[in-house]
């Protein structure tokens, strides 16, 4: 008797089971109606953008993800591709490498989308350029400087590994030379050399000292930190009896400002000099008031030194977006310019945004106009042809213009 | 020489701020056999208790005279943090088995980090610590030695604090108590001792030190953020480990030997396996090696059965 | 049939014969056991179900399109599900099922139903409402179906509960049990595939409760008791059906690469988590590190691999690299764990959160500056290339019976088989002498060994086993995840895992499993909380420690460990044990 009461119990279960298959059916038709109407009015391609939008590097990537906006903007209000809308697809990397590669397979995974601008660091690239290349994506870096990133794991044999990978801003073999002749020019002949151990501290860290010592000046000390540490009083007491000229720090600014304010504290009362890493308002705000002689390079132009640099930030400021283009603001613009110059030629007769993937890239390579930090044309590694270092000096509370040179 | 003074220096400076931060893990420990893994959290919160306090009484002052008052707002913030965690996440699991508390009190430290991030403004990066006069600011230089300002606020704060904590633990009736209930809860309380006051005083105490501790901090790194409790917290339980968990003069011989230990490290262990970035590694080791060596620490443990 | 079941006093219900039972919140409800209740639970299923015919919404674009009548979208249909399983067990209460509702407590289930279809009501009208501004834009059908959820929410808490016999006891026949187990099967196959289809985050919260609401219900009334026994009796139908779902879920995904990414995610967390219930859930040994066994099982499977930022020269076969990496994790928790000699307790905790950061470190720092040049440092060991078996290329897609499966669909199958390893070993090893020494070890240690329980090599045998299939698993996790940094093994996701096990239920593999989903898909799927994911996390943890330490899906005599004064469940644990003893002789 027990089992009759059971059978009829199992025939609920039952079903229940038939109705929740019904639930599953339903929501799949509804899913791919949706997409069906997006189709019909005007085809949509998405640009992504792949930076730090949250954790220490925010400004630099928040820079990043609203000027992408605003050059998509510009070209959907200009209709510069005709029957096509673009849309920006923005993916927190919070600057580390793991979080990168998900949001890039992300990327990867969503049909739209044809071309990315990021990662902000060399080390979150490393591991989404062959997500990216697998989805024959173009990949534009408006910030990433490692070279080996466009030109392999040895450099005394170049060898471009991902076709996909372009970059508008130069790499550290140029920045590096470039530093170490701005700090001999300081009168500055003997450094202390610290780096993060990241992809781009470090290599920064080898071509400078590379060039450094070609230049006649001496590496008394080379020390490495732990990217997550914040008392760096150990590694200055160990710095400190070799009495260098200045330190060079590879690495970014959350580690450098409190570095800088650190060394001073700490009896090292000499200038710290970075890279674009630590070429921010952030780093000066952490370094607090003995920052002032600090010293760092940059790629490119100062924005606001050209007057398609001053249009630009004109621009910007009008669009009113919350937080101001920072370091790469000018870099990422360019980039995803060169991105939807590419896209007037492989949208143009593309069915849909996936199948225009390889020809995008294919026109990356091509492109040529004058963009806001410069011409914008890629070589044959996917480098920018223009390399302008630019060295800059901390006064008064303000990174101030020293001097810029072309070592392309 | 001037290289090992000067480690010594460096290394009773972190020493210190272990040391504070310890006292806080040996001081439950001892009571309730608890290890109030929070308690790196309740840290940070006094130095972010600290900057709140300066950023709204007095931002644009450096003058010393400000630096009590902050401390005084990170004792606050952080005494609170250490008594509402311990009425409404320890209290109720009294007597449950060892593994309940110990998630709860992860559970506690992930809550707390995020409460900061999130709803501290701008705690998602680093935030810059005021410069107080006197105690930030260029190094001093004595003998060959270089010493930071900070440092010399850290190791005083150290001393004042272990003088009033011996002076209460010894000389008050709190204090004798809190010494009766560590011995044995459950005569304590036949004598007319208030258990659950006694427990909750020991949070507030460990709090208070830490919070002290969150200022130190910040004054040293010149920078706070909201993960700087996690490592901190493990190497002050280190050290209230190697000298002797629930041994109040241990937590601060420990914490100074931890910080020697470590300075040491960074400038005399050759080869690749020196240098700072190997100091975590080696205290957590010497943490691994006293726990399987001498599990008592270097005073002995008041708690003698830890199964 | 039997009839020799005891009339149980303590299944008997809600204080017909004892007068100082304290009677739940829930139950104090005016008008209870009143004879209107019943049919007021009937209108109540009339109105809900047949609110969902009409148009809930005027806008077409919330929730799905919910704006068209008589075809009910996918938030309605669940309460379309929701009503019927109502109706069955209010017609088990009194009507044609009566038979049922001797076995099961309808009221309880009657009144859970009716509380949860009020909660999802009341959330899919504010969704309405939120999202299309105003609640003038909810259309009648919502308020029909609200009404008819008040109602029958009223209705329960008015029922009384007039079950007299413990489903424990329910005798069944095989062919129906094994029918009941494949039903089961196909209804987590379609809710998985169905949930994993939502796209927005209200849908999905949606459906979670309606989840939930069932979920519970079938709980309270004892049909999952029920299913528990039968699970058992069955248990290799049950293993076979479960693994059945698990292979046929990639063909319900069309080739989408999106869910499939979260599936094997959420495979390989729970690989490692059920390696981490040998250690923490069976030998009762808190291991607050043990990411870093997932992490050596994957520095092993990186720098073996054909990357051509690999720094050791040798690439052996994929499988010799799977035992290399095992073995090597192994060491490592051989090497762990023999400090659990001295150590035990709160202690061993705080050495193997140490062990997990020195782990960390080290791999952060051989990198040549400070160290051998071996991993990379923290820019970790990119460009891993994807694995090829034979010829059978796993980064690229294939098509099976017309159906493409891609890159990680693939190593979901591979991932499918490593879980069925470990989940065999697990099961195995539980239910042995090794398994018994353990649970001996947990419960008492001085006792066990003065039983002659060899102490010290069964927990060492816990940590290396554990390491060993962690280690397993972090192979192919090298591959599928085409780079192995240091930060991907922090202490937050040896916490991650911990909380797997705590939330599903510490020692049981249905658990783990429930587990590890709940904490690798809702985040991916409720994106708008993502900033307040961690947050929500800390705070379940001491919420679930504070009222249900044993789990969402808690092993019994695990759940007695908590609940030491609960008499009538030791009681039934005890009574359970010999009707199986029974059975056996």
């Amino acid at each position: 008797m027990a089992q009759r009461s059971v059978m009829t119990m199992g025939a609920s279960l039952l079903v229940a089971s038939i109705a929740l298959a019904g639930c599953g059916s339903r929501g799949d038709s509804g899913d791919s109606s949706d997409s069906g109407d997006t189709g019909s009015s005007s085809k949509v391609a998405k640009i992504g953008v792949i930076a730090p939008l949250s954790g220490d590097l925010s400004a630099l990537g928040k820079g990043i993800q609203h000027s992408v906006e605003l050059a998509v903007k510009q070209a959907n209000d200009s209709k510069a591709i005709p029957g096509w809308t673009l849309e920006v697809e923005a993916v927190d990397d919070e600057g580390k490498a793991d979080v990168g590669k998900n949001g890039a397979t992300k990327l990867a995974g969503d049909d739209q989308v044809v071309g990315v601008v990021g990662n902000l660091n060399s080390s979150v690239s490393q591991q989404t350029q062959p997500v990216f290349a697998a989805a024959n994506i173009t990949q534009i870096s408006p910030a990433n400087t490692g070279p080996t990133l466009t030109r392999g794991a040895d450099l005394n044999a170049p060898a471009r590994p991902y076709k996909t990978f372009f970059r508008t801003c130069a790499t550290d073999i140029a920045q590096g030379g470039f530093a170490a002749k701005f700090l001999i020019d300081q009168g500055i002949k003997t450094v202390a050399t610290i780096h993060d151990k990241k992809t781009y501290g470090q290599g920064l860290v080898f071509h400078f000292t590379e060039a450094y010592k070609a230049a006649g000046g001496t590496v008394v000390a080379a020390e490495t930190i732990n990217p997550d540490e914040s008392n760096y009083a150990p590694v200055v007491s160990k710095v400190a009896p070799s009495k260098p000229g200045a330190v060079f720090y590879g690495g970014e600014y959350p580690q450098a400002g409190p570095l800088s304010k650190q060394m001073k504290a700490g009896g090292l009362n000499v200038p710290l000099m970075g890279g674009d890493g630590i070429y921010d308002p952030k780093f000066i705000e952490l370094a607090g008031s003995t920052s002032n002689g600090d010293l760092a390079t940059s790629v490119g132009e100062p924005t606001d030194a050209t007057d398609a640099g001053k249009k630009f930030l004109a621009e910007y400021e009008a669009a009113k977006y919350p937080e101001p283009s920072a370091a790469y603001g000018g870099y990422a613009y360019d980039a995803a310019n060169a991105i939807i110059e590419a896209l007037k030629v492989s949208l143009k007769d593309a069915a849909d945004a996936k199948s225009a993937r390889q020809a995008t890239v294919d026109a990356v390579g091509k492109v040529s106009f004058d963009g806001v930090t410069g011409k914008v044309s890629f070589d044959e590694y996917g480098d920018t042809t223009v390399k302008v270092i630019s060295g800059y000096k901390v006064e008064g509370g303000k990174w101030t213009f020293v001097k810029s040179e072309n070592v392309g | 020489m001037t290289e090992f003074l000067q480690q010594i220096v460096n290394g009773l400076t972190l020493g210190s701020l272990y040391a504070l931060i310890a006292v806080g893990y040996t001081v439950v420990y001892g009571i309730v056999q608890l290890i109030n893994f929070a308690h790196g959290e309740v840290f940070m919160i006094g130095a972010f208790g600290a900057l709140a306090t300066w950023t709204v009484l007095f931002k644009g002052q450096h003058g010393l005279w400000v630096l009590p008052i902050m401390v005084l707002g990170a004792v606050i913030v952080s005494v609170l943090t250490a008594v509402v965690m311990e009425r409404i996440a320890y209290r109720p699991l009294r007597g449950a088995p060892r593994l309940a508390p110990l998630i709860t009190a992860i559970g506690i430290s992930i809550f707390l980090q995020e409460a900061v991030r999130l709803f501290y403004p701008g705690a998602k990066s680093k935030l810059t610590f005021p410069e107080i006069e006197v105690v930030s600011g260029t190094a001093l230089q004595v003998g060959g030695l270089t010493i930071q300002r900070a440092a010399v606020f850290t190791v005083g704060a150290l001393a004042v604090s272990a003088v009033l904590l011996w002076f209460f633990v010894n000389r008050t009736r709190l204090g004798q108590g809190m010494q009766a209930v560590s011995q044995d809860p459950d005569t304590a309380q036949l004598m007319g001792i208030n258990v659950n006051r006694i427990i909750v005083i020991a949070f507030a105490l460990g709090a208070a030190l830490a919070a002290v501790g969150g200022v130190a901090q910040g004054l040293l790194n010149s920078n706070i953020d909201f993960r700087m409790g996690f490592l901190a917290g493990l190497k002050a339980f280190t050290a209230a480990v190697l000298g002797g968990i629930g041994n109040i003069q241990g937590a601060i011989v420990g914490g100074l030997t931890l910080g020697i230990a470590e300075s040491m490290a960074t400038q005399f262990i050759p080869g690749q396996f020196g240098g700072s970035a190997w100091k975590d590694v080696w205290a957590f080791v010497l943490l691994i090696l006293v726990l399987v060596f001498r599990p008592q620490g270097l005073l002995g443990a008041r708690v003698v059965d830890r199964a | 049939m039997s009839t020799s079941t005891p009339d149980l006093t303590h299944g008997a219900g809600h204080g017909d014969h004892d007068d100082h039972v304290t009677v739940p919140l829930l139950e104090r409800f005016p008008g209870r056991g009143s004879a209107a209740a019943w049919p007021l639970g009937l209108v109540g299923v009339l109105l809900l179900v047949g609110g969902t015919f009409l148009s809930w919404s005027y806008t077409g674009d919330v929730l799905g399109d919910l704006s068209i009548n008589f075809y009910p979208g996918g938030v309605q249909i669940c309460m379309i599900v929701l009503g019927l399983v109502a109706l069955a067990f209010l017609l088990a209460h009194r009507g044609p099922l009566s038979r049922l509702g001797d076995w099961l407590d309808s009221a309880a289930a009657v009144r859970n139903l009716g509380l949860g279809a009020v909660a999802y009501m009341a959330v899919a009208i504010g969704v309405i409402a939120y999202e299309s501004g105003g609640l003038i834009n909810v259309n009648p059908g919502g308020w029909v179906s609200l009404v008819g959820a008040l109602l029958l929410a009223a209705s329960g808490l008015m029922l009384v509960s007039r079950q007299h016999k413990d489903p424990l006891f329910a005798k069944t026949t095989s062919w129906l049990e094994i029918c009941a187990i494949i039903v089961l099967m196909a209804l987590v196959l379609f809710g998985a595939a169905y949930a994993l289809g939502i796209g927005d985050g209200a849908s999905f919260v949606l459906f979670l409760m309606f989840v939930a609401a069932a979920a519970t219900a079938l709980a309270k009334s004892g049909v999952f008791t029920w299913i528990g026994l039968i699970a058992q009796k069955n248990r290799p139908v049950l293993m076979l059906g479960a693994f059945a779902v698990a292979f046929l879920f990639p063909f319900t995904q069309g080739g989408s690469d999106e869910n499939m990414s979260i599936a094997t995610q959420v495979l390989i967390f729970a690989a490692t988590a059920l390696g981490l219930n040998i250690v923490v859930g069976l030998a009762g040994l808190l291991d607050l590190g043990y990411i870093a066994f997932l992490g050596a099982g994957a520095y092993v499977g990186a720098v073996l691999s054909n990357s051509a930022f690999a720094t050791i020269g040798w690439k052996p076969p994929f499988l010799v690299v799977v035992l290399v990496g095992a073995i090597f994790s192994s060491i490592l928790g051989l090497i762990i764990g023999s400090p659990t000699l001295r150590v035990s307790g709160d202690y061993l905790a705080i050495v193997t959160l140490a062990f997990g950061e020195i782990f960390r470190f080290t791999m952060g720092n051989l990198d040549g500056n400070n160290g051998p040049d071996l991993t990379n440092g923290p820019n970790g060991v990119p460009a891993i290339p994807d694995l090829n078996f034979f010829g059978f290329d796993f980064g690229q897609p294939h098509n099976v019976a017309g159906i493409t499966l891609g890159r990680f669909a693939n190593y979901y199958f591979l991932l499918l088989v490593i879980a069925a390893i470990i989940i065999f070993v697990f099961v195995r090893l539980n239910n042995s002498r090794i398994g018994r020494g353990w649970v001996a070890i947990r419960e008492d240690e001085k006792a066990a060994e003065a039983m002659g329980v060899n102490v010290f090599g069964l927990k060492l045998f816990a940590f290396a086993g554990g390491a060993f299939l962690a280690g397993m698993a972090g192979t192919v996790k090298a591959h599928h995840d085409v780079s192995v940094t240091p930060d991907q093994y922090i202490f937050l996701e040896s916490a991650f895992l911990l909380a797997a096990i705590v939330l599903g239920g510490m020692g049981t593999v249905a658990g783990v499993l429930v587990g590890a989903t709940i904490l690798k898909l809702l985040p991916e799927k409720l994106r708008f909380i993502a900033d307040y994911r961690l947050l929500i996390f800390g705070l379940v943890l001491v919420l679930m420690m504070r009222f249900r330490p044993e789990g969402i899906i808690a092993n019994q005599r695990r759940k007695l460990e908590f609940h030491e004064d609960d008499e009538d469940l030791a009681e039934r644990i005890e009574e359970v044990h010999l009707e199986e003893a029974e059975a056996k002789a």
